[in-house]
Formats: C-alpha cells, structure tokens, sequence
C-alpha cells in the first residue's frame, strides 16, 4: 500500500512537471498558433541553466555557483527566455512547417552542444553535482517526494492561474486575434511581431520552469534528457488533451503520461517473457495507433477550447483597451 | 590452504546436491527482480535476453535464497523519464530489492540518485560507463549501492594501444561513438597512443542516427594512418567499416569490445576482418567462461557475441547469488553488502552456469565465500562498485571470435603502470 | 575537400528522390508529412523481401551488374518495391489523412503524420528485427581516380546519381508536356478552382501519392545499396529530406533537387569546418540560413 501511494507521488511530480511544459506549450500553439518544434531546447536550457547555476564546482565544466535554489530556477527561466528571444528575432516570421523546422533544428542543435562541448556542460556524462534543496532536512526518502511534489504542484497552479488570466485578458484576446488573423489584426493598429515574440518567450520561460524542476527532481541532466521525444511527448499531451484549453493541457500530460508509463507496465506484467523483449516496439505502436485514433475521432482534443465572445457588441473597441 | 579449499569445495558440493534435491520445495515462493534495459534498441534487445538467460539458469539451480526468482522487465526506450519511472514502478509496486540495468549512464544515473539510494535498492549495470560513477560513488552518495560489471575504460583503451604498438603501427586513426562511454574511449586511448608511441592522425567523434557515415570515414581516411581504432557500436560500426573497406582503407583494425559481434563480423565479411585484432575484458581462458559460451550456443544457437552481453549476464548472476548469500527476505542493502562474499579473491571458485550457482549455494549455506568467475573473467568489485578485470586480445572466425593473447589481472596492471 | 564534393553530391541523389515526394505532398495537400521518409523504409524493406523472392525463383537474376553491387533480381524488386510503396501510400492516405482533410484539419495532419511515422517505424522492426541488413554483404570497392587529392568513387553511387537524375528528367517531362502535369500545377494553386474546370481532384491526389511513394522507394533502395537497410532509417533521414524540400522552396521540384545537393554537401563538408561531433546540426543550420534570407526558401513562394 504503502509502495502505491510513493509511486503516485513519484508518478505524479512528473507529470506534473511535464503539465507544465504542456502549458507553455499551449500559450505558444493552442493560443498563440507558433508551431514551436523546439519545445525541447528551452526546456533543456531551464534543467541545465539551474544545475549550472545551483550545482557544486565540478571542475570539468562550467558551472558549480552554488546559487540559492530559488535563484538558480529563476536562472534557468531566465536562460531558456533569452534563447527563446533570439531565436523568436530570427524564425517568428516563418510560415507554420517552416518555423516548426526551424525550431526543430534550433533543439537538434542544443543538444549538439551540449553533448559536444565538454567545457560548458560536461559533454555526454551530463551535469551531476547537485544537491537537491533542503536534502539535509528531508532526507531523500518519501518525505523528500511529497515536499517536491508540494512544491511541484504550486509551480503548476500558479502557472495555470497566470495563463488563465493571462489569456482572458485583452493581451490573451490578442493573441487569438493573431492566431485567427494577422492581417486583421495588423489592421486594427496591432503590431503581430511584438505580440507573437512576448507570447514565445513567455511560453519558453515556462517551458524552462519545467525543465528546472526536472533537473532538480533527478539533480542530474544529460544530452539522453533533451533528445526529440520530449517535443513529441509534450505536443502530444497538448493535442490529445485539447489544445487552446489550459485545463485541456493539464489534462493531456497527465493522461499521455499515464499511459506511456501504464502500458509499459502492463505489457511487463501481462505479457508473456517471450514477448516482454519486444515490449517497447509494441508500445510505440500503440502510442503512434492511439495519437492517429485520437485525430481521427476527437480531433479537437477531449477538453477542447472554450469559445470566448470577448466582444458583446455594445462598446467601442477603444474603451475596452485592447 | 589446499586442504581447507578442498574440504569446503567438497562441502560445498555436498549442500549442492542438497540444493537440487531441495530445488522442487524451492518453487513454492518467487522472489521478483527489476530490469530496466532499453529493449527497443537494436543493441539492447540481447542484453535483456542474457539478463533472462541467467535468471533462467537459477531457476533451473533451484532459485535464489529460496525462491523462484522472476525477473520483470521494463523497456527504457533510452529515455530517462521512462527509465525512472520504470524504476520507480518496479521498486515500489513490484517490490524488487535488486535492480539490474540500465545501459546508458544517462538513464542509470538519475535512477540511481532518485530511486536506488533513496529507496535502498541495490542497483548492478552491465555497462554504464560513465566515470560520473566513480565521482559520486567516492563522494559517498551511492551507498554502496551501485555496482557495474562493465570494466572500467581504462583496461580497454590500454589494452588497445599495446595491440597497436605490438603490431608495429605507427600511426592510427580513431573513430568514437559520441557518447559518455566514446567521448571517455577516444581521450583514454589518445593518452595511451601517446604514452606507446603511437601517432593519432584523426580522431573524429560518430553521431548515432546519422544516415550516412561517408564524411567520418573521408576524414579519417584522408588523415592516411596506419591503422584504425573504432569504438563505436555494431549498427554504426558496420555502416562505417564497409565505408571504410570500399574506400580502400587499411584492413589493420584495433576493436573495442562493443563490435565483438556476430552480426558485425557478417555484414562486414570474414574476408576483410583477418587483420582485425579486438580487446576485451572477457578472459576466455578459465572454464567460467567457456562453461557460459557453451550455456548460451546451447540456448541461442550463436556465440554471446555483441556489447554487454557477458557483462549483463555476470551482472544478473552476481546479483542473484548476493541475494542467495544476503539470504530470504534481505534488504538491497543487505543484498548489496552480500556482494563481496561472492566476489572473494579467497573464496570457493565458481563457474558461470547452473551448476556453479548450485555449488555456491551450498558454500554459501554452509558460511562459506566465493569467487564468481564470471562471463568476463575473475569479477571484483573496488569501493566504489567498479570492477577490473583480465583482458584478452581476439580475432574473428568463422565460428566467432578466437583468443590471441591472454592478459592476466597482472598483466594488465602492470601494463597500465608503465604508461604513466 | 574535393572528395567531401563528390560525396555529397553523391549522398544528395538519394535525398532530392526523397524530398521530391515530399514537397509535392506538401504543395499539394499543404501538410508537412512527418511520415514520409517511413515510406524510404518501407520500400527498402519491400525491395529486401522481393529481392530475396526473385533470386530465389530465378537464381540467375541474382548475379551482379559489371562492377555494381546491383542484381537484375534488385532491379525487378525496386520496381515492385516502387508500385507497392505508392500503393501502401495511397493506403495510408485513405486510412487517416484522407479523413482528417476532410474535416479540414490541416495541422492534425502534420500530427497524425508524426504518430503514423511511429507505427511504421516500429512495425517494421517488430517484424524484421532491429538489425541492419544488406542487399549485398560483398562490399563494393571505390575506383581511385586520382591518388592527391585523394579521390575515391563507387561505382554504385554513381549509377545512384545517374539513375536518379533519369528519374528526375522523367519527372520533369511529366510534369512540364503533360496534361496531368498541368492538373496537379492547378490543384496545388487552386483546388476548387481546378476542380470546377473539370480535374478529378480524388484521382490527382492519388496520383501525387504514388508518385511520392514510387520515388520514396527508388529512394530507400538507393539509400540502402549505399548505406544499409535499418528500421530507424526513416528517423534518421526525415530530417535531411526536409531539410532539401525547404531550402528548396516547397512545392518546386527543381528546388527539392537542388535541396537535396546543397544538403548532401553541407552534410560532407561539414566536417572540414566544424568538429565531427556537431555535424548533425549542419542541416539545420543551413536551413536556418536560407529561411533567414529567404523565408519560403530558394524557389519557394508566398502562399497564405
């Protein structure tokens, strides 16, 4: 009993964590409409921008500030919205498969470095050397696990609250306006290029939370954490769960999570040790059967996106401050 | 000394039979192990069939401190995230005290730190080879926890550059596999070239998933060495040695042990291969591991041949024999303490296969201690769980791979020393 | 330097046959198909099956083409592997993305297009295992043409390249003399328009993916006579081939051609600038270079 109940908490922190990264997401394509295939890149700069920056000197590569924690997650939020700014300057002009290319290419490249230079963040060995916060007091047991999660979840809610408010305010109206139509936006006085760039790098920083808190709940990262199948992982959460809809985003990483861990264990369990060794193939055919499924039947996502009347009618846009 | 070694031999033979006889009782309960191994990848698919491979062999010994032993495996897909989680599943609703796995570092690290030792879970890879390992286990923060059957890098590139100098290269080229146990490979053997003598003309890093290798290999090639070392793993190596034969380069190649494989060795062919010269950590000399090489073609019709397959099965067995010395019931740390009784240099030699697990189990029952003589030679773990190790230098052949030249423990020391 | 020239231009044969499909598919059906360069796995794999088929019931097919590592018995399965893969195209056209374009879900599309790649992929190693195979496990030698500068040529990559540009006139002339060629011009501007003027809209997106499947295929054989056969080859050269349709220019046959070059050389002189460890992000690189001074790459146009 007590074994299921440090799992959910275990399972739940990361897709916690993940639901976070979900929500940038969601700010940058389900509100925005910026096709980002580079999800991975800014969320690597968050886990290695805070290891870096809270880690102990390690030598070898940059990094061992020693930072106070909550300065060294902020750090990392920090890193992975400066990346997020440059590359927004150089791609947010891009057509939709053209941008998700580019950005595709701008993570394929992150984890290049990463992997290659050695001096700034210990190569393929990764960056270790951190401690996790208030480890001494806590211990590193189940104790530890439900503190994070607290503190997990705190992220994740505030998160929620800021996007929800975020996106029923005039800017959040924007935003839609430009997703909608650009040059019906541009018309009405709107400058579309300084909105999608804040919406990016706004989606980005939360996207670097995300990886932060990863790094912290491993106190380790590696090139293996910033490969393309996170991208995946995450669109995939945002499409299924609905995309445009926050609680639609939240619920999508936990879902997609669930299974993606749910059927590894029940193909473990169920299937015969014979088949056990072809496990993983079958299950990436699941998941790729159950994404198609789920386009063809839902194509909206299972929490789709409320339609918002932002405009009764009667007063001038003028007023209203848009 | 003979006497007493004789005497608890003979004992130990007598609680064997004893253990067989005892074998049908056993079945009753089933302990579970954890395996958490990347079965999705061309590579790591083998390495969990050797890990069950073993546990089958136990089974057939009679089980583990009296259980059936059940091994549950969970696919990594070379993922951290789902490598923890795997982890953590297996630790808290399976109940595993023993995890085996996983392969890469990059998994095996954040398991280690936020399951294994958290949870008291004694935690054996095959072949992470990372020496983030040994930092952490030095700053006291596996707790004894962590061990790896994979030898440490260091036997392997030395052993590499006494090839190169005892076939009289004077220059080789080195192509790497980029990762944490590549990018270590190609900075120890550059150093041990160095220390022999022995020019580096290029040393060019291989990225995985790469659809064409043609521009590693022109610029090894054009940097015209002697010879070519290649630590990269069999998918990537054959593309890059046909590449590199077609090319008309130099048929003088130097292998780490990841290539020692039999699918390599065919699509490559046997014709271009008869100035290829491999090292390994293995030590085909003692009865162990013919005992293992005669198991496994019996079961899988082919030698054990490819990355970290003898190592996944001393992993496993090592494991499984610390749970039969830690006893019923221990805890993993209890299990990992139980180690070191299997792996004693002054212990009853063992052999790799369901008899020498049934002979230790009657050392073991009577207090006695081991030594393992596993698939890779003479197992022994230092403080901080590395192994090393024998080595062997080998060369393909029809049938697989035969020995060339056999370096003891000693040897390999020594040889070490002197390129200080 | 010269020989990472050849090189390239010799890897960039396989790549502009890849991303021709590909950009048309994307012109066409205004979809970037994820899945695409599955179907290079695809007919590789079926060109594997049929290969070994042919030589089995017709042992004198199995001998090779003068200094070519190519057998008659290969080149009836790329044939074969060709109309299977179109077919398998237009199969899978049906079963989802018709579907989903029919609801007008474009960027589902793109999606769906990413988790089918998953299930081919994964299929095809469930049922031929994870390993490389080979058309032929002789290695092809390289014919010296010059000792310094060292440069080395095979001989099957030069018929790859000769073969694949008789492809792409073939395709050319289609395209530019045909009234089929005009339809498909005429769909990609305007569906609706193309339609009213009487173009069977059902049968010129068929015939779009079978054309994208067939030269896919030429494509994955062509890749495995190099290289060789693996399942994941399709992830690993998905990038690539976008890569050569963007610099390109969507929608330009010439330009995915071109794309396929520029790629194919970057990729080998890569090396010659950079360490060896960062040469995966060459392509992307280069990408981002055009898209910077070019936002719909090099014969691309604007299109809403």
């Amino acid at each position: 009993m007590i074994g299921v109940v440090s799992y959910l908490v275990f399972f739940a922190t990361t897709a916690s964590i993940l639901a976070i990264a979900v929500l940038g997401l969601n700010l940058q394509w389900g509100n925005t409409g910026l096709f980002n295939g580079g999800v991975v890149a800014f969320f690597g700069a968050g886990a290695y921008g805070t290891l870096i920056l809270g880690g102990m000197p390690q030598g070898a590569h940059l990094g061992g500030f020693a930072l106070f924690y909550p300065l060294a997650l902020l750090g990392g939020m920090a890193l992975a919205g400066l990346m997020a700014w440059i590359v927004g300057l150089l791609t947010l002009r891009l057509r939709h498969d053209y941008l998700a290319i580019a950005t595709f290419g701008v993570a394929v490249a992150f984890e290049n470095l990463v992997r290659n230079a050695e001096w700034l963040a210990g190569g393929a060995k990764g960056v270790r050397g951190f401690e996790r916060p208030l480890r001494a007091m806590l211990g590193d047991g189940f104790l530890y696990n439900l503190c994070f999660l607290a503190v997990v979840l705190l992220a994740l809610v505030a998160t929620y609250l800021f996007l929800e408010r975020l996106v029923a305010s005039p800017f959040g109206r924007l935003l839609r306006a430009i997703r909608e139509d650009e040059e019906a936006a541009q018309s009405l006085g709107k400058s579309p290029a300084g909105v999608r760039l804040t919406a990016f790098v706004t989606g980005s920083v939360i996207l670097g939370l995300s990886g932060g808190l990863y790094g912290t709940f491993y106190a380790f990262v590696s090139p293996q954490d910033v490969l393309p199948t996170l991208t995946f992982q995450i669109w995939a959460m945002l499409i299924v769960g609905g995309s445009g809809n926050n609680r639609g985003a939240v619920f999508g990483a936990f879902l997609i999570w669930g299974a993606w861990t749910a059927s590894g264990w029940a193909l473990s369990r169920f299937a015969p040790v014979e088949a056990q060794l072809y496990t993983g193939s079958v299950q990436f055919v699941l998941i790729g059967a159950v994404i198609v499924g789920m386009l063809l039947w839902r194509p909206r996502g299972l929490l789709p996106e409320r339609l918002v009347v932002s405009q009764r009618g009667k007063t001038p846009l003028a007023k209203q401050g848009v | 000394m003979p006497i007493t070694k004789l005497t608890r031999a003979g004992v130990g033979l007598a609680a064997a039979l004893a253990a067989l006889a005892g074998a049908a009782q056993a079945q009753d309960c089933t302990t579970k192990i954890g395996a958490v191994l990347p079965t999705s990848v061309d590579w790591g698919r083998p390495i969990a069939e050797t890990a069950q491979f073993a546990v089958d062999q136990v089974n057939e010994a009679g089980g583990a401190a009296g259980c059936r032993i059940e091994m549950v495996l969970r696919d990594t897909q070379v993922d951290p995230k789902v490598g923890v989680d795997a982890a953590k599943a297996l630790v808290d609703l399976e109940g595993v005290k023993v995890l085996l796995g996983a392969v890469s570092s990059g998994v095996s690290m954040p398991i280690l730190t936020s399951v294994t030792v958290p949870g008291e879970v004694m935690q054996m890879s095959c072949c992470s080879s990372s020496t983030a390992f040994t930092k952490l286990a030095e700053e006291g923060k596996t707790g004894g926890l962590w061990f790896r059957t994979f030898a440490t890098t260091g036997v392997q590139s030395a052993v590499g550059a006494k090839v190169a100098k005892d076939q009289g290269y004077g220059s080789v080229a080195i192509l790497y596999k980029n990762d944490d146990w590549g990018q270590d490979m190609a900075r120890l053997i550059a150093a041990d070239f160095a220390a022999v003598g022995v020019d580096v003309t290029a040393s060019v890093a291989v990225n995985d998933g790469q659809p064409s290798y043609r521009a590693e290999v022109t610029e090894a090639l054009g940097s015209r060495p002697d010879a070519l070392y290649l630590a990269l793993y069999p998918a990537e190596g054959t593309a890059a040695v046909r590449e590199w034969i077609s090319l008309g380069g130099t048929q003088n190649m130097i292998l780490a042990n990841s290539l020692k494989s039999d699918d390599f060795r065919d699509s490559v062919g046997l014709q271009y291969l008869g100035e290829t010269l491999g090292t390994d950590t293995a030590s085909p000399r003692s009865d162990s591991a013919d005992a293992f090489r005669a198991a496994y073609m019996a079961r899988f019709g082919k030698e054990p041949n490819g990355p970290g397959l003898a190592n996944s099965y001393d992993a496993a067995m090592i494991a499984l024999l610390a749970m039969e010395a830690a006893g019923q019931d221990a805890s993993g740390a209890d299990v990992a303490a139980a180690v070191a009784r299997v792996t004693d240099p002054g212990g009853t030699p063992v052999s790799a296969d369901t008899a020498g697990f049934a002979t230790a189990k009657g050392v073991l029952a009577s207090g006695g201690t081991v030594m393992y003589q596993g698939a890779t030679g003479d197992v022994r773990f230092d403080a901080n769980g590395d192994v090393s190790a024998p080595a062997v230098v080998w060369s393909f052949t029809d049938g697989g791979t035969e020995e060339v030249e056999f370096l003891s423990l000693h040897d390999v020391d020594t040889f070490i020393a002197s390129l200080k | 330097m010269i020989q990472n020239l050849i090189d390239g231009v010799l890897t960039g044969a396989y790549l502009s046959l890849g991303a021709i499909g590909l950009t048309l598919v994307m012109h066409i059906l205004r979809f970037a198909n994820f899945s695409h360069a599955e179907l290079l796995s695809l007919g590789a794999y079926a060109a594997l099956v049929c290969d070994a088929l042919v030589s089995a019931l017709v042992p004198v097919f199995a001998a090779k083409l003068g200094p070519l590592s190519l057998t008659w018995a290969l080149t009836a399965a790329i044939a074969a592997s060709m109309v299977l893969t179109g077919v398998s195209a237009v199969l899978i056209d049906r079963l989802v993305f018709k579907r989903l374009r029919d609801k007008g879900q474009e960027l589902s599309m793109v999606f769906a297009s990413f988790g089918m790649a998953l299930v081919i992929r994964n299929l095809i190693g469930l049922i031929f295992g994870l390993s490389p195979q080979l058309y032929s496990k002789d290695i092809a030698f390289a014919v010296l043409l010059s000792q310094d500068p060292l440069i080395l040529v095979k001989p099957d990559q030069v018929f790859v390249l000769i073969a694949a540009l008789v492809l792409m006139m073939i395709l050319h002339l289609v395209l530019s003399r045909t009234t089929f060629g005009y339809s498909l011009r005429a769909v990609a501007e305007n569906p609706a328009l193309a339609q009213v003027n009487g173009v069977n809209l059902s049968r010129t997106i068929m015939a779009v993916w079978v054309i994208g499947g067939g030269l896919a295929a030429v494509a994955g054989v062509f890749y495995g006579l190099s290289h060789q056969i693996i399942p994941v080859m399709g992830r690993d050269l998905v990038l690539p081939i976008f890569a050569a349709a963007i610099v390109g220019g969507i929608g330009s046959v010439y330009g995915a051609v071109l794309g396929g070059f520029v790629v194919g050389i970057a990729g080998n002189l890569a090396l010659v600038i950079l360490p060896s460890g960062y040469t995966p992000s060459v392509p992307f690189l280069l990408i981002l270079a055009v898209l910077i001074i070019r936002p719909y790459g090099l014969f691309g146009e604007a299109r809403a």
